[in-house]
């Protein structure tokens, strides 16, 4: 007899995480349009494809691996991390590497060092830096959405750098931060829309309260310091806060439980550092937002943390 | 009121409750089955021959061993057999057992004990009563209670666990609301025994009817009873012991060692009936639960009897059973009801047969290290069970695991956690022992290579002493030869002079 209690199951958890991220995703649409929608979609069928390909190869059961939805969330993490207007092909490469490299080839789920999603975002912005660099600039209908990913017909869109990009070449053309307007209402209502998902995460005891907390810290901490130091060429905290990736990245990215650090000391060692780095890729870094590098790197530090925050044993 | 409670633990809701918790008493069983081995020590060798009529309460089996129990016959009637069947085990054994068929009239052997007035006995007279009425921990430990209680020095607290060990098990519930008189008057035992100043009775406060029970009869200023959280593992001892106290009893080490005793309810109960009357343990309350009864409930019944003799009282349903003794979680399953209760059988669960879910990868979600009592990361120890990295598992803590599978229990992924280490824990015993027989060889070998050496050396060195020793008496024996020649030389001469003359 086995007993279990009621809560949540590994599908059920995955597929939680999935609806926590409909918030931030409704908001990129309202921003983006279709191509929001358009590039999920491509992603999602890609991390089927590949990963029951992957798993009749390795001769493993499929069914039960593609039905535990971890595929599936990764492809629409790295979905919502690139650019909507993207080429198809970016994103059918970028899942491909991530469930190919990032996850099947170190065993598939749970045995995975990196996050697979970021991995293959890493893969993507070192391998064609233009694609993941043109965000659009506006709302772009169905049929416009298509033109532009599948390149039908050469449609001419608005579209342009993030604001984080926009800030980097500013002040390295030699402006100084009260000169600039630093402010994008897309940014900050994707970035809250996945704040809420997050809170909802934790409120339902999927993700602990540990490493968004410390995430955030880091990057408040380390911000702050900076603008202190000169407030003409560091952006305030505010700014990192509610630019790029920095609430996708706190409550969804860095949580992954299976490359993510796994004690509670650990988690918040794991959290502050990523906040920190993230904020340093930023600023000093050749990459305008840095949340993917900083999970990488901090994904190969987990077993030293883990190794070294074991809590106190009862009776030790 | 609570110190405070120990860290991890899971609260997991009573499957099948029962409005009005009874104990109803068994009928005689036709024929008790006896195993020879107990849970701890030697097996006991039978004092009865087959074909002997015995009396409830008698002696059919003993060890030289102090530290065992001997074994009671549960009822009146003739040793029948004494053979191997299958006990209540979880691979199946079979072990030797006595096999009593009653004669229906229940004829108890003679038995006197200190009498309720048993103030005056001294402390090694109760011992031995509780160790000749054959008193083992009735919690499910089956550890002997006189071997708790014997050289006991500094005791200050003496804890009476009245937790169920597990969600779905109600005796010592039932015992505390039928017995209290026998539990309070045991415990004043076990006080004289220890020497101890205060005793506390640990009750879970979803245990309101018990808790009355012993209040009612509890006028004994030393006494005190506590209530505790209902949540599981707060039974185990060490768990217990800092949910009342805030003492963290060191990992490896025993409660005795900071002046703690430990004696659950049941087992209080049993040591009252010994020590007063000197009466055998033969009888134990038994709950019977489970998805697969109609009326899960509570019996006291003669030990040896079948699973089945009680089961079949709590209108079990006509389908395929998977039967448990013990609790859910830590129980063993067993095959078939038609093995022995014993003095360890708390509880047999009786469940209709149920698919598991199928098992998936872990993602270290980490619920199960918020789950552990005693603080582990078992996500890390699954990850090194599993790859057999016993060296790693033992760095992460894996002794002090006490399998207590909550953290089976709180899984996403349904994995067995606990199955890995409790094999984990195997592997690593084999791996120290074949390394020690190992190091053993391999001193051996070295010794021998050296001895040879030694010898060798010795040998030679011997040679020379004697080659050595042998030129010398060669050379000493050219220089006698000489000597001779040369004296007969003169010899010679003097007699070629006197000759010549």
């Amino acid at each position: 007899m086995m007993m279990h209690s009621n809560a949540l199951n590994t599908n059920q958890i995955m597929r939680q995480v999935i609806y926590a991220l409909v918030l931030g995703i409704g908001a990129a649409y309202y921003f983006f349009g279709w191509g929001v929608i358009l590039q999920i979609t491509l992603a999602v069928v890609t991390a089927v494809v590949v990963e029951s390909t992957f798993l009749s190869l390795r001769k493993l059961p499929v069914k039960p691996a593609i039905s535990d939805g971890s595929a599936i969330l990764s492809a629409i993490l790295l979905a919502i991390s690139i650019p909507s207007i993207a080429p198809w092909w970016i994103v059918v490469v970028g899942v491909t590497f991530a469930i190919i490299f990032g996850k099947q080839l170190y065993g598939g789920l749970g045995n995975n060092p990196f996050n697979p999603a970021m991995l293959g975002y890493a893969f993507l912005l070192i391998s064609y830096p233009l694609q993941m660099t043109t965000w659009a600039g506006e709302f772009l209908n169905l049929s416009q959405a298509i033109d532009v990913i599948f390149n039908l017909t050469s449609v001419d869109v608005l579209s342009g750098a993030t604001q984080l990009d926009e800030v980097k070449t500013q002040l390295a053309l030699g402006k100084i931060v009260s000169e600039l307007d630093v402010h994008s209402i897309s940014q900050a209502w994707i970035n809250a829309g996945f704040l809420l998902g997050g809170l909802y995460l934790i409120v339902r005891k999927i993700i602990t309260w540990h490493i968004p907390v410390a995430f955030i810290i880091g990057m408040v901490v380390i911000s702050s310091m900076l603008y202190f130091i000169n407030d003409q060429i560091y952006l305030p905290m505010q700014n990192h806060l509610m630019l790029g990736a920095t609430m996708l990245g706190a409550f969804f990215i860095a949580t992954d439980p299976v490359s993510a650090s796994t004690t509670p000391k650990g988690r918040l060692i794991y959290g502050f550092l990523i906040g920190v780095l993230v904020v340093v890729i930023r600023v000093f870094g050749g990459y305008p937002d840095g949340v993917a590098f900083a999970v990488l790197l901090m994904n190969i530090t987990v077993p030293l943390i883990d190794y070294y925050t074991q809590p106190k044993v009862f009776g030790k | 009121m609570l110190n405070q409670s120990f860290g991890g633990g899971v609260v997991i809701p009573n499957p099948h409750p029962v409005e009005t918790i009874e104990i109803i008493s068994a009928p005689l069983p036709d024929k008790v089955v006896l195993p020879l081995q107990q849970r701890i020590g030697d097996e006991a060798i039978p004092c009865v021959k087959v074909g002997d009529k015995v009396l409830t309460g008698q002696v059919i089996a003993k060890t030289e061993d102090h530290f065992c129990v001997p074994i009671h016959a549960s009822i009146s009637g003739k040793v029948v057999s004494i053979d191997e069947q299958t006990i209540p085990h979880k691979s199946g054994l079979k072990s030797k057992c006595i096999t009593i068929e009653s004669d229906g009239k229940d004829q108890w052997a003679e038995h006197k004990g200190c009498g309720t007035d048993f103030l005056h006995c001294d402390q090694a007279t109760m011992i031995e009563y509780i160790q000749s009425s054959g008193i083992v921990g009735l919690g499910g430990a089956g550890f002997p209670a006189h071997a708790k209680l014997e050289g006991i020095q500094d005791c200050h607290t003496l804890i009476i666990n009245g937790t169920e060990c597990e969600p779905g098990i109600m005796c010592d519930d039932a015992l505390m609301q039928h017995h209290p008189r026998e539990v309070i008057r045991g415990v004043e035992i076990l006080l004289h025994i220890c020497g101890a100043q205060r005793a506390i009775i640990a009750v879970e406060d979803d245990k309101q009817e018990a808790l009355n029970s012993l209040l009612m009869y509890c006028h004994n200023d030393r006494i005190s009873i506590e209530q505790i959280p209902t949540k599981y593992t707060s039974g185990a001892e060490k768990l217990l012991i800092k949910a009342l106290l805030g003492i963290e009893i060191p990992s490896g080490g025993f409660a005795i060692d900071t002046g703690i005793v430990c004696q659950n309810v049941a087992t209080t109960k049993a040591i009252f009936d010994a020590v007063v009357d000197n009466k055998p343990l033969v009888s134990r309350i038994v709950t019977v639960t489970g998805s697969g009864v109609e009326l899960p409930n509570n019996y006291e019944v003669r030990l040896g009897a079948s699973f089945e003799h009680i089961v079949s009282m709590s209108k079990p349903s006509i389908h395929q059973h998977a039967i448990r003794m013990g609790g859910m979680m830590m129980g063993v399953d067993v095959e078939t009801t038609s093995v022995p209760i014993c003095k360890i059988t708390n509880c047999i669960f009786v469940n209709k047969l149920e698919t598991k879910p199928s098992t998936q990868e872990c993602i270290r979600c980490g619920q199960c290290n918020q789950a552990c009592p005693v603080d582990l990361l078992p996500q890390q120890l699954y990850w090194y069970a599993k790859s057999e990295d016993t060296d790693k598992a033992m760095d992460y803590n894996l002794a002090d695991c006490i399998e207590c599978r909550c953290c089976d229990y709180v899984c996403p992924s349904h994995i067995p956690l606990a199955e890995y280490f409790s094999f984990a824990k195997a592997l690593h015993r084999k791996t120290t022992e074949d390394q020690y027989r190992t190091d053993i060889a391999r001193e051996r070998f070295e010794f021998r290579e050296y001895r040879l050496e030694r010898n060798k050396q010795e040998r030679t060195e011997m040679m020379a002493a004697k080659k050595e020793e042998l030129k010398k008496k060669m050379a000493n024996d050219k220089a006698q030869k000489d000597k001779i020649a040369a004296a007969m030389a003169r010899v010679k001469k003097t007699k070629k002079a006197n000759d010549d003359a």
